[in-house]
Formats: structure tokens, C-alpha cells, sequence
């Protein structure tokens, strides 16, 4: 018996769950612009309100938990920065080319609160959003079937091949393989890994092919469709309201009104 | 009444290999005719299979001549449009049928039925059809990837029957199943041929090929006998008889001992509140063969897991050789306890067979004329000594299963735990699990094999045990378990006595 989470979904019923997930996808697209656009003093303001959206899911220490993944790509970015950032800046202290600045700091803390604000919002998106339900949603709304397949392979992709790597893992420890204890241990264990990922995420198309195959994938232009997502007029306003709030930011940050 | 299937001088070659593997095979299936297929590893079973359906050369590369025709319709030039719901293929493996994005088994059901286009209304009823039909109703909310092997076998069988195509064709559909699941899916193909489908099923599973009309016997790629199921099983049979290149097991290069193991209490659950074992205890002799039977999804992996830490208990514990394992790292115990897993592609990660055979052996430090040694003995007991520099995947998967026990048998381990070690033989292939299963008995090492092979388990094991609902039903030698008294018994967990036609219950 195997148990893995179907990509990354958190069952669930809260309020966040039972948003259509066009209009969550819409929110995703919505607060990522937000997240570049905003001036550097506004973002706190987007990141308290995936707080509040994080803990009134429920989902408020899976999130946190989440960022252990992006933080390495967090702190590189906050530290290339603080180093190495350019032009005729005054520098804290220097080492020949390379010197900590604070305009090198500053420029690093927000330019990784703006990706972690679009990471956050995308695995709130994840963790509410069934991949079903989404591809049902997307091709409701006119998307291609095969089109919305690929996103949906897209977003599985990522779990499947933790699944294999899992259980590579768990075969090459069981013929032998240390794969824990000292870092350079670890590392070791890492790169016989690679090539059975390679190889087993090639296996996985090809799993992948016979049983689309087989179950007459694509085989007809129409399709019906077991999974019903409703969409209720409440989720239709909604949308329209994100995208009313998004165009009036836009136009405020181009007029100059928030600078 | 007009052919559903028709099959005419089918020739099909693979690019880079020498020989067709499919040579000059005719073939007429009518409405109501269920034919049954067999033949050893590699003599074109899958190949006829996968033509019949339509797949090759579509999806899967081959040079072909000749002609395939399913409901008046060309199959070897066809599109996917053509032939949906036409023809229907299940494959062996659940991972080649499963959509693997689906929430329910009642969600996976409907992929099929969403891609015909069926309407929403008739789905649910022909769902629930084809879940009776394979006994998985159930598992109907079960999320598939989490369940046991052979259920999920089961909901790959019931994916194809539920989309209702004319001809249905099955490449050994039965090797994940228990005997229950396995004379349900036989009755279940007899029904089908009832209803005026035209059925051709792969198979080594005699009650399969028995429930068949008639019977076509492959070798090397050609039709040698188009025969009673009776006959045909008889020939698949002797071909499993003449073992000619097992060498005898030489003295232990790794000079191991004897060990005992004991489990005790051991409890297991998986996230979700499953409990797959419950308070199980068992132990074994040194030296001892166990075999673990019972039907599908009765906690037999679980339990096999604990044995070398790759599963820890919820409660309960496991010694091995006098020593609580819960503080050892799964490698510390390989060289111990070796696991082979079920589905080989698991287990399979160099680009060789022989580094394949050889990376156990490495990781125990033997010095390299030590693990020669060891590789040279494995490939040679499972007679892989020809494939040694051959790439796994590109071996048939019965025989990667070889390579598999292979890179386990060439680390010598005292204790060897096997999970259904002849899924997917022939009966060569199976012969010759079994004559390893003696000889490492007979050296006094201890062999525990999940098995749903009931007369493999009787010829070749000291004991049997039991399971059901994830608990310890029977134990005791093969004579007892399978007395007429505990027919009943077996029978609640999906188990039946060995079929025993040529197999002598007491060893």
C-alpha cells in the first residue's frame, strides 16, 4: 500500500476551498502583479493579507511550514544583493569589488518579500485548489481540454517525482545506500539519485501515455464531464471586484496617486 | 456473424532487434468468442495484445505488415478517434492504466466514460456495474494511489470494462491478483462473452486460460498450437519444466549465519487512519521459509516493510537475529534482512544489469573480487548471465523482476523477503524462483515471501501464514493450511487451496 498526497492539496472546507478556482486563479494572478508593482513601503499590506487568508483557511502553519522550500533562494537573494549590489552606493564595508550596503539590503529584503508573496499566494492556490476541479473549471470556461490537461500534468509533476524519488530512495537504502548522517553523506546519496529520476520521470510519460491510451484520451473532440464545479453568480462578482480593485491600483500607481 | 477482431499474417518487428517479435499470427475473434493467450516470457503475448488494441504502431514504434481490423475498422492505421470505444486494452500494471490524478476510484472510473463523451446521468449507473463486477464497490471513495497493489488492479480492470467497448483485450490481468480476484475476473470475462463481446486475454493464470474457449500457444513471436485451454495449459506448464541452467548455490562468499526473526504486536497505520496490520505477531526460525498469503489489501506489504525498517511500527516490535531494529537505519539492515519489492521498477536504478546486481554487494564494502563473485553467482542462479550488460528497461518486466531478486540474492543476506516474487512469470520463470527459495533453505538462510501463488507457496515453503483485515487468520505448514477444514476460512480472505494437479503438498 503506497500513501501520497495527490499533488498538493489539503482537503478541506474552508472559506478558501470553496472558491471556484477560476476566481482563485484570478486572486493568484491578481496579487503576483500587485506584488511587482506595489511601491516597497505599501507591500506590507499584501502580506498581512495572506496571513489573514493563511490562518482563516486553516492553512496558516502548513504555509509557513512551506517556506522552509524557497527559503535558501530568500536568503540568496537578500545576500547577492547586501554584496553585491551596483553603482556608486555607500557601503557599510568593503572587500575589493564587493562591499555590504544598506541601499544593497534594502533592495534584497524587498525584492524577496515580493517573491515570497507571489509563492505564498501560489501555494494557498495549491493547497485549496483541487487539480480536478481545476482543469474542470478551465475547460468550463472555455479553455482546451488538452490544453488544461498539460497545466493539470504541470502541477502534479513536481509531487509525482517526489513519489519516485521516495521510492528510489527507500530501494537504494534497503540494498545498502547510506543516505543520512553527515552532510557529505547526503550529498553522496544525492547523485545516485539524479539518474534514476531522469530515467523514472521518462518511465512516468511513458506510464502516462499508455494509460491516456487506454482510456481514450483525446480521442473525440466532445467531452463530458463527471466532477460538476458550480459557479454561483457571488463567485462571478468576485471576480469582477478583483479585477475592478486591480485595474483602479494600476491606474493609481500609473496617475501617480500611490508612489 | 461478422469478425470483431481479425487478425491476418501480422508481422511486427521493433527497431534494433533482429528477430519479429510477432511472426505471420492470424487471428479471428467473433461476437461472444473469449480466447485465451499464452506462451513463455518474451513470445510476443504483450506485442499481440498491444497490436490488437491498436497501439502499435500508433504508440509504441514497430514495423508492421500485415493487417488488424477491429469492428470493420483498420486498427494498424487508425487514430485514437477510431478505435475509442472500439477496443479496449488492460495492461499487467495498474501505473500504465491508472490516470493517476484522480481523488476517488469512483472519479477514476469516470475518466474513461468523460472522454466517450457519455452523459453525465449514465455515468454513475455503469460505474457502479463495473465496480460489482470486479467486487471493488468498497473501495468506491478510496482515493486509487493509496490502495494495496492488487486492488488497484482491480480498479485498472474495471477502468477499461466500464467504457463497454466491443472487444476487450487483457494483457495478463490477473498477475497482481489474489485467486478470489482472480476467478472474479474470469467469471467476469466469461460474462462479457456472453454479452457478445469478443474477449482475448494474455495469460499464465489457469483459471483464466480454463474459463477460455480455446487457447493460442505463442513461440518466438508464432501461433504453435491453437488448442483446447486444457492442452494449452499443459504446454505452458512443461515449459516450466526444463531448468537446465541453474547452477548449485556455492559456499556463502559473506560466510553469514543463520538469524531468526520475530515480530511482535506490531500495529501499523498510514496517514488517513488506515491500520493495515493489527497486533500482528510472527516469527520465524532461522533457516525457515514462510509464505504470507491472503487477498489483496490484507496488510502483507505493510508487514513485509517492517522487516528491514522501511516501515516503522505504529506499536509493537521487530527483532531480528535477538535485536530490536527500531533504532537501525534501513541500510544498517541490509546487510541483513534483503527486500525485494513487488514492482521492480521500484527497485531499479543503474544503467547495467551487472552494476544493477553489483550495487548491493558495493555498499556492504566487499572488495571487488568478492562482489564479482557475488554478481557472477546471482545472474547465474537467475539466469541473467546473458543480459549482464544490458540496460533493465530494456528487458521485458518478468525478467527485470530476476534482475530485481538479483541484486538482492548478490548481497547474501541471512534473511531474503520477497513481495510476490513470481508476479508476472511464466512458468519457467516461476520454477526457477522456486529453486532458488530451496537452495537458500537449504543453506539455512531464512526466505519470507508474499505470495498469492498458492501452489507455489505449497511447494516451496515450510509454512504458510494467513492474513486478513490485516491480521494473522492461519500458521502452520502447508498440509494443515490447506486442509479441507479451513477451506472456509481461506475462502474469507480470498485464498484458495492449491489448484494441485501436479503439486505435492507435503514437501
Amino acid at each position: 500500500m503506497n500513501s501520497r498526497p495527490i499533488g498538493y492539496f489539503k482537503p478541506g472546507d474552508s472559506w478558501l476551498h470553496r472558491r471556484h478556482p477560476v476566481t482563485k486563479l484570478l486572486g493568484l494572478v491578481a496579487i503576483a502583479i500587485t506584488a511587482f508593482v506595489l511601491p516597497a513601503w505599501a507591500l506590507p499590506v499584501p502580506a498581512l493579507g495572506l496571513v489573514v487568508i493563511a490562518f482563516s483557511s486553516r492553512l496558516g502553519l502548513q504555509t509557513l511550514r512551506s517556506l522552509r522550500l524557497p527559503a535558501l533562494l530568500f536568503g540568496s537573494i537578500l545576500l547577492v544583493n547586501a554584496f553585491f549590489f551596483p553603482g556608486p552606493v555607500e557601503r557599510i564595508f568593503s572587500f575589493g569589488p564587493v562591499g555590504l550596503s544598506w541601499a544593497g539590503i534594502i533592495f534584497g529584503v524587498v525584492s524577496a518579500a515580493r517573491i515570497a508573496i507571489v509563492f505564498v499566494t501560489s501555494i494557498l492556490f495549491l493547497f485549496t485548489t483541487l487539480p480536478d476541479d481545476l482543469l474542470e473549471a478551465l475547460v468550463d470556461k472555455g479553455a482546451s481540454h488538452r490544453l488544461a490537461f498539460v497545466v493539470l500534468s504541470a502541477i502534479q509533476l513536481v509531487p509525482r517525482l517526489q513519489g519516485r524519488a521516495a521510492a528510489i530512495l527507500d530501494a537504494q537504502q534497503a540494498r545498502g545506500l547510506a543516505v543520512a548522517g553527515s552532510l557529505a553523506t547526503r550529498v553522496r546519496a544525492l547523485v545516485p539519485l539524479i539518474g534514476p529520476i531522469v530515467l523514472g520521470s521518462l518511465i512516468d510519460v511513458r506510464e502516462r501515455t499508455f494509460a491516456l491510451e487506454a482510456r481514450g484520451f483525446g480521442a473525440r473532440r466532445e467531452r463530458t464531464a463527471y466532477r460538476v464545479v458550480t459557479d454561483p453568480p457571488h463567485e462571478r462578482w468576485l471576480r469582477l471586484a478583483i479585477v475592478v480593485a486591480l485595474v483602479l491600483l494600476l491606474v493609481g500607481i500609473a496617475g501617480g496617486v500611490v508612489r | 456473424m461478422s469478425a470483431r477482431l481479425e487478425i491476418r499474417d501480422l508481422v511486427v518487428r521493433y527497431p534494433g532487434r533482429r528477430e519479429p517479435a510477432l511472426d505471420g499470427v492470424a487471428l479471428t475473434l467473433g461476437p461472444t468468442d473469449l480466447v485465451g493467450v499464452t506462451g513463455r516470457t518474451g513470445s510476443g503475448k504483450s506485442t499481440l495484445a498491444l497490436a490488437a488494441a491498436g497501439l502499435v504502431p500508433r504508440v509504441i514504434r514497430a514495423n508492421v505488415s500485415g493487417s488488424v481490423t477491429v469492428d470493420g475498422q483498420d486498427a494498424v492505421h487508425a487514430t485514437a478517434a477510431h478505435l475509442a470505444g472500439r477496443v479496449g486494452i488492460v495492461f499487467s500494471a495498474p501505473a500504465l492504466q491508472l490516470s493517476a490524478s484522480k481523488q476517488t476510484v469512483r472519479e477514476e472510473l469516470a475518466f474513461g466514460l468523460e472522454n466517450l463523451a457519455v452523459p453525465r446521468a449514465d455515468m454513475d449507473g455503469r460505474i457502479d456495474a463495473a465496480m460489482a463486477r470486479l467486487g471493488i464497490a468498497h473501495l468506491a471513495e478510496r482515493d486509487p494511489l493509496t490502495l494495496s497493489g492488487g486492488e488497484q488492479q482491480r480498479v485498472a480492470i474495471a477502468s477499461i470494462v466500464v467504457m463497454g467497448t466491443d472487444v476487450l483485450v487483457l494483457d495478463e490481468p490477473a498477475a497482481q491478483l489474489d485467486p478470489a480476484g482472480t476467478e472474479s475476473v474470469a467469471a467476469m470475462l466469461a460474462e462479457m462473452a456472453r454479452d457478445g463481446r469478443a474477449v482475448l486475454v494474455a495469460e499464465h493464470a489457469p483459471q483464466i486460460l480454463l474459463g477460455t474457449r480455446r487457447c493460442l500457444v505463442l513461440d518466438g513471436g508464432r501461433v504453435i498450437a491453437d488448442t483446447s485451454p486444457r492442452d494449452a495449459l499443459h504446454a505452458d506448464r512443461a515449459a516450466g519444466r526444463d531448468l537446465e541452467d541453474m547452477p548449485a548455490l556455492g559456499p556463502s562468499i559473506r560466510s553469514v549465519r543463520p538469524v531468526a526473526i520475530a515480530v511482535r504486536d506490531l500495529t501499523h497505520r498510514y496517514p488517513g487512519g488506515i491500520e493495515a496490520v493489527r497486533g500482528v505477531s510472527l516469527s520465524a526460525a532461522p533457516g525457515e521459509t514462510v509464505a504470507i498469503v491472503g487477498q489483496n489489501g490484507s496488510g502483507k506489504t505493510t508487514l513485509a516493510k517492517h522487516l528491514n525498517g522501511l516501515l516503522r511500527p505504529d506499536s509493537g516490535q521487530i527483532e531480528i537475529d535477538g535485536h530490536d531494529i527500531a533504532d537501525r537505519a534501513v541500510n544498517q539492515l541490509a546487510a541483513l534482512v534483503g527486500f525485494v519489492f513487488q514492482n521492480p521498477d521500484d527497485q531499479l536504478f543503474n544503467n547495467s544489469v551487472e552494476k544493477e546486481v553489483g550495487f548491493g554487494p558495493r555498499n556492504l564494502r566487499l572488495d571487488p573480487a568478492s562482489v564479482s563473485r557475488l554478481v557472477d553467482g546471482a545472474l547465474g542462479m537467475t539466469g541473467l548471465a546473458a543480459h549482464r550488460a544490458t540496460n533493465p528497461y530494456d528487458l521485458d518486466v518478468s525478467i527485470r523482476k530476476l534482475v530485481a531478486l538479483a541484486g538482492v540474492l548478490a548481497m547474501e543476506p541471512p534473511v531474503l523477503v520477497m513481495d510476490e516474487p513470481t508476479m508476472g512469470q511464466d512458468p519457467l520463470g516461476t520454477r526457477r524462483i522456486g529453486a532458488i527459495v530451496d537452495a537458500w533453505h537449504e543453506v539455512g538462510r531464512t526466505v519470507i515471501a508474499i505470495t498469492h501463488d498458492m501452489d507455489f507457496a505449497a511447494r516451496h515453503f515450510d509454512r504458510i501464514v494467513v492474513m486478513r483485515g490485516g491480521e494473522i487468520i492461519l500458521d502452520g505448514p502447508p498440509a494443515s493450511v490447506f486442509a479441507a477444514a479451513n477451506t472456509a476460512l481461506l475462502s474469507s480472505t480470498g485464498l484458495r487451496p492449491p489448484l494441485g494437479d501436479d503439486v505435492e503438498i507435503d514437501r
